[in-house]
């Protein structure tokens, strides 16, 4: 290839990825069938596995009797903790911070089930059928004990301890202050108090969970495949639980049906069927049914919160004083004290709020441990915040935009330490470069606040409660501590990056190849990706809290141009010239040493090998460890109009406003997908989503038919996006997150709306609802005093 | 467990004590015949047995969708389906009308109007808007929602999905806001 002159090579041009819509390459298998999920992976000669769990909430268990399902057809082995010889039973918790209890989840029960669903045994058999009508024969002697389910009760002197040994229910506490903790109102300052009640929910994503585990290299290894969004620190807690080296231990992890926090978790199940793999030297399988998952799966999102408020007479808020006790279940999830963390540490969002003394603390229930979902307790956060907005703008007669523009933090103001500190105390929360205002003024804009009134006044005419909620928030995304990738040129010519970060339906596969053909400035069709393997990425932090592409995606734009640099340090030593004499340029290697000369990328792996005289074409291989000391900070504002019908107690959401800034955006198609789908499961949260438990601790909320989710026909009518693009200097290409901000506005916003259709009437207790119809025709059976007669009901 | 009524031939038993059952249905045009356990489900018959993947088991109790299969021309949940009642049965799943490579034009639809994420959701979603393509419905028609509530989608918030399924039923390549008519 002498004759290409590189003056021809840059006439061609070089494709830019960063910030095109480019269609997802992944989506021809999954439109195929062929995603290659857990389920559809084969397990040859895999026995499969039923979990026998605890149908009771809160009982001391006296003995577990296998005779009737040992002798049941099929039947392998049933194994309970007495058999599995673990090395440590205890699954981390990964936000416990000094003074913080030890309510760690056991990997299985022995002597004490604390929620429905723990698991207490496990039956082996030849095919599923066989293994659940074995499962229903084991017998467990329970000596049942008080349950305790509501984490206020569960703090009164007196009160049943799910731990007796510490003492108290209360397992973790934190505290946030910024500014004079001690601030008082001062003369003709507003106090608006407020309790905020956040119901429970859970994340269905489609796909349950499951594990298959199998001995390979002649019984030497373990290799895991499991639904999860943390391959590597799966590996590590399984080689602790069986007392392996991690080497030992081969975690992959399939594309992901779903995800949204429930796989950010190491579960019993993860450990107990390697578990049962190593113990009975065979493959075996277990696939998590919906009705377990509704059980065993980590909740979500139960707080209360008390808030107080001091606002001057002009509508600034001076103060934010903050209780806040979050129901975390039987024991501590993966991250499961984040959330109630949040609210303290993220409640005043975009606004300045001087001042702020915040006490959170878990408390221990007879429920399913709680974890993070999908916004991780910032939803909450901004639901405490914007529902204090319009309540001072009511009390005040102050515009709900208006009292927002009082209280915003100004571009010029940034970055700035908001005195308060993130995950574990790692990190100070700092906001990053930022236009507040112009986020604000973009939403209402988008919504037709300005002309809203006279909507409200039509919709009233025809017997229809109109509503506008306004919420903006900012959210912690592209966390830390760090991120690693490895990336080959392989001998064919193609790149190939080993990423760290999993496949979970958010694009990673496309945004991911985007940037690492942005930084060579190759066709994507040349880079490939292999996600999800750790003896492929042994060391890696992994999928959540909105670090896919800002923490992942530029860990892997970092690994392209350090084999860049292999590259062109190859071709100096093979061409024994200096290193000043090749560089990298439109895809490939420019050699500048007698005539000008151009050699693209997929020639690369044999021209260095004829060079070095070798018979194969190279591989070459870089790996970048990226240090993430801060995260950045994405924000939004939501603005959704809602329409109630009195007769029925039907919410419709006629229009839905975003205006949001998550840095340099790599795919806009994929973030508006991210948008729009993150503010349905909001939505969809706040209007019906519940998981109930009865007083006796039982969960009574077992299928999708109890807990319905958002269909096709309760999205908004009308969708309207804006985006802002102002990079950050936090992140080493100007990105931040976006895969969760839609469910964290969504929540606020709709809160706001709902309360603004209903404020003729009382609507009770502040926070989530669920806002479903019967919690909409009761707010309309109390009429506020002043309010014109009610003309709703059936 | 009741035995179904047409099918039924002799109590037959396998090694386990399973009450088994003669099969005799076509699938993607493929003539299965079988002995199957009176109680396997038919999702479980398709993607254990004859390994036919695409169809995803999700709720198990026919309230997403992620499962559904055309049989005798009607979309139909193999997840609360018996095998056995699918004796005579033509089935139909998404491996029967996949191109030998590459997407077909609904599924390009798709993938052009980002209506899939995690993807679990959607071959179920595809065999619904087969039926609907088969039955020429209006992409104006309120029968187009009736028709989509049938299917849970966790990811994408709809608003694509309606502008894939309108498209694919001859709505013209407009920017429709919601995707909703």
């Amino acid at each position: 290839m002498t004759d290409r002159t590189l003056e021809k090579t840059r006439r061609t041009g070089v494709r830019r990825y960063m910030g095109e819509a480019i269609l997802r390459a992944e989506d021809e298998e999954l439109l195929r069938g062929r995603g290659g999920f857990l389920p559809d992976l084969p397990a040859p000669g895999a026995a499969e596995i039923c979990v026998v769990r605890s149908t009771e909430p809160h009982a001391l268990v006296r003995e577990i009797r296998k005779q009737r399902a040992l002798a049941s057809p099929g039947v392998i082995a049933v194994l309970t903790a007495d058999d599995l010889n673990l090395s440590d039973d205890a699954l981390p918790c990964l936000d416990m911070i000094p003074g913080t209890l030890d309510a760690r989840q056991r990997v299985i029960a022995r002597d004490r089930v604390r929620f429905v669903g723990q698991p207490l045994a496990l039956v082996v058999a030849a095919n599923r059928y066989l293994a659940e009508d074995a499962a229903a024969l084991v017998e467990v002697d329970y000596e049942p004990l008080p349950p305790v389910t509501d984490h206020m009760a569960a703090m009164n002197p007196g009160a049943t301890l799910l731990y007796p040994d510490l003492g108290t229910n209360i397992v973790y506490q934190v505290t946030q202050r910024d500014g004079n903790a001690e601030f008082a109102p001062g003369d003709g300052d507003l106090v608006v108090r407020k309790r905020f009640e956040f119901h429970r929910q859970v994340a269905i994503p489609l796909e349950t969970r499951g594990v298959i585990a199998k001995p390979i290299d002649n019984g030497e290894r373990l290799h895991v495949e499991s639904c999860t969004q943390l391959p590597q620190v799966l590996r590590n807690v399984i080689a602790g639980a069986l007392g392996m080296e991690p080497q030992r231990i081969r975690v992959t992890a399939p594309r992901l049906g779903g995800g949204f926090g429930c796989k950010e978790m190491v579960y019993p199940e993860e450990v107990l069927v390697p578990a049962v793999a190593r113990k009975l030297r065979r493959p075996v399988r277990w696939l998590e049914d919906r009705r377990e998952h509704f059980a065993s799966a980590t909740h979500a999102r139960e707080e209360t919160v008390d808030a107080e408020a001091v606002v001057t007479g002009d509508g600034v808020f001076v103060g934010l004083r903050l209780a806040g006790w979050a129901n975390i279940g039987a024991a501590f999830g993966l991250v499961g004290n984040t959330p109630i963390t949040a609210m303290g540490a993220m409640v005043r969002g975009p606004y300045c709020v001087p001042n702020l003394d915040a006490h959170m603390f878990s408390v221990v229930t007879n429920k399913t441990p709680l974890n993070v979902l999908r916004g991780a307790g910032a939803p909450q956060a901004a639901v405490v915040m914007e529902r204090l907005l319009d309540e001072a703008a009511l009390r005040l007669g102050i515009d709900r935009a208006e009292i927002r523009r009082r209280n915003l933090i100004q571009p010029h103001e940034l970055p700035l330490d908001r005195g308060a500190t993130g995950f574990a105390n790692a990190y100070h929360i700092i906001y990053d470069e930022a236009d507040y205002p112009r986020c604000l003024e973009a939403g209402l804009k988008l919504a037709e606040y300005e002309t809203f009134e006279d909507e409200r006044r039509l919709a009233a005419a025809s017997g229809k409660l109109l509503g506008l909620g306004i919420s903006m928030y900012v959210e912690i995304t592209g966390v830390g501590p760090y991120e690693t990738a490895r990336i080959a040129l392989q001998p064919d010519g193609t790149v190939l990056l080993y990423s760290s970060i999993m496949p979970v339906g958010q694009g990673s596969e496309t945004t991911q190849r985007q940037l690492v053909a942005e930084e060579l400035g190759v066709p994507i069709e040349q880079v490939l990706i292999r996600q999800g393997d750790t003896d492929e990425v042994p060391d890696a932090v992994g999928t959540f809290a909105s670090r896919g592409a800002a923490s992942g995606g530029a860990t892997a734009r970092i690994a392209a141009r350090t084999l860049i640099k292999e590259i062109l340090a190859n071709f100096a030593s093979a061409l024994r010239c200096e290193a000043s004499a090749v560089s990298w340029e439109g895809g490939g290697v420019v050699i500048a040493t007698s005539a000008e000369e151009f050699i693209p990328m997929a020639e690369i792996p044999g021209r260095l090998a004829s060079l070095r005289q070798e018979a194969e074409p190279l591989r070459i291989e870089a790996e970048s460890r990226l240090e993430i000391p801060k995260p950045s900070y994405s924000y939004a504002t939501h603005i959704a109009v809602v329409e109630i019908d009195p007769q029925t107690g039907a919410i419709q959401i006629p229009r839905y406003a975003v205006a949001h800034d998550c840095g340099r955006i790599v795919n806009p198609l994929l973030v508006e997908g991210q948008i729009v789908g993150g503010t349905v499961q909001g939505i969809g949260e706040v209007l019906r989503e519940n998981v109930v438990y009865d007083s006796a601790g039982r969960l009574q909320t077992r299928a999708m038919m109890d807990y319905v989710l958002p269909g096709a026909s309760d999205a908004p009518s009308e969708f309207r996006l804006f985006h802002m693009e102002t990079p950050t200097s936090f992140n080493p290409y100007g990105m931040r997150g976006v895969g969760e901000g839609g469910t964290i506005g969504a929540q606020a916003a709709m809160a706001n709306a709902v309360a603004d259709a209903l404020r003729d009437y009382d609507i009770g207790v502040d926070g989530s609802g669920p806002f479903n119809p019967a919690w909409v025709l009761e707010a309309l059976s109390r009429p506020l005093s002043s309010a014109p007669a009610a003309k709703s009901g059936p | 467990m009741a035995k179904p009524e047409s099918g039924f031939q002799e109590a037959a038993r396998d090694g386990s004590g399973e009450s088994l059952t003669s099969l005799r249905v076509t699938v993607n045009g493929k003539q299965v015949q079988t002995v199957v356990p009176d109680r396997l489900l038919l999702s479980d018959f398709l993607r254990d047995h004859l390994g036919l993947t695409a169809l995803k088991v999700a709720c198990e109790e026919g309230a997403c969708g992620a499962c559904t299969i055309v049989m005798d021309g009607d979309p139909a949940r193999a997840c609360t389906l018996l095998a056995v009642q699918a004796e005579g049965a033509e089935i139909l799943t998404l491996e029967g009308i996949n191109l030998p490579q590459g997407l077909n034009h609904v599924q390009q639809l798709f993938q052009q109007s980002h209506a899939l994420q995690c993807g679990y959701c959607t071959p179920g979603w595809l065999m619904t808007v087969y039926c609907m393509v088969e039955r020429s419905i209006h992409p104006d028609s309120k029968q187009v929602g009736q028709y989509l509530s049938g299917h849970i989608c966790r990811c994408t918030g709809y608003r694509n999905i309606w502008t894939a399924v309108r498209r694919a039923l001859g709505a013209p390549n407009s920017d429709h806001s919601s995707g909703k008519p």
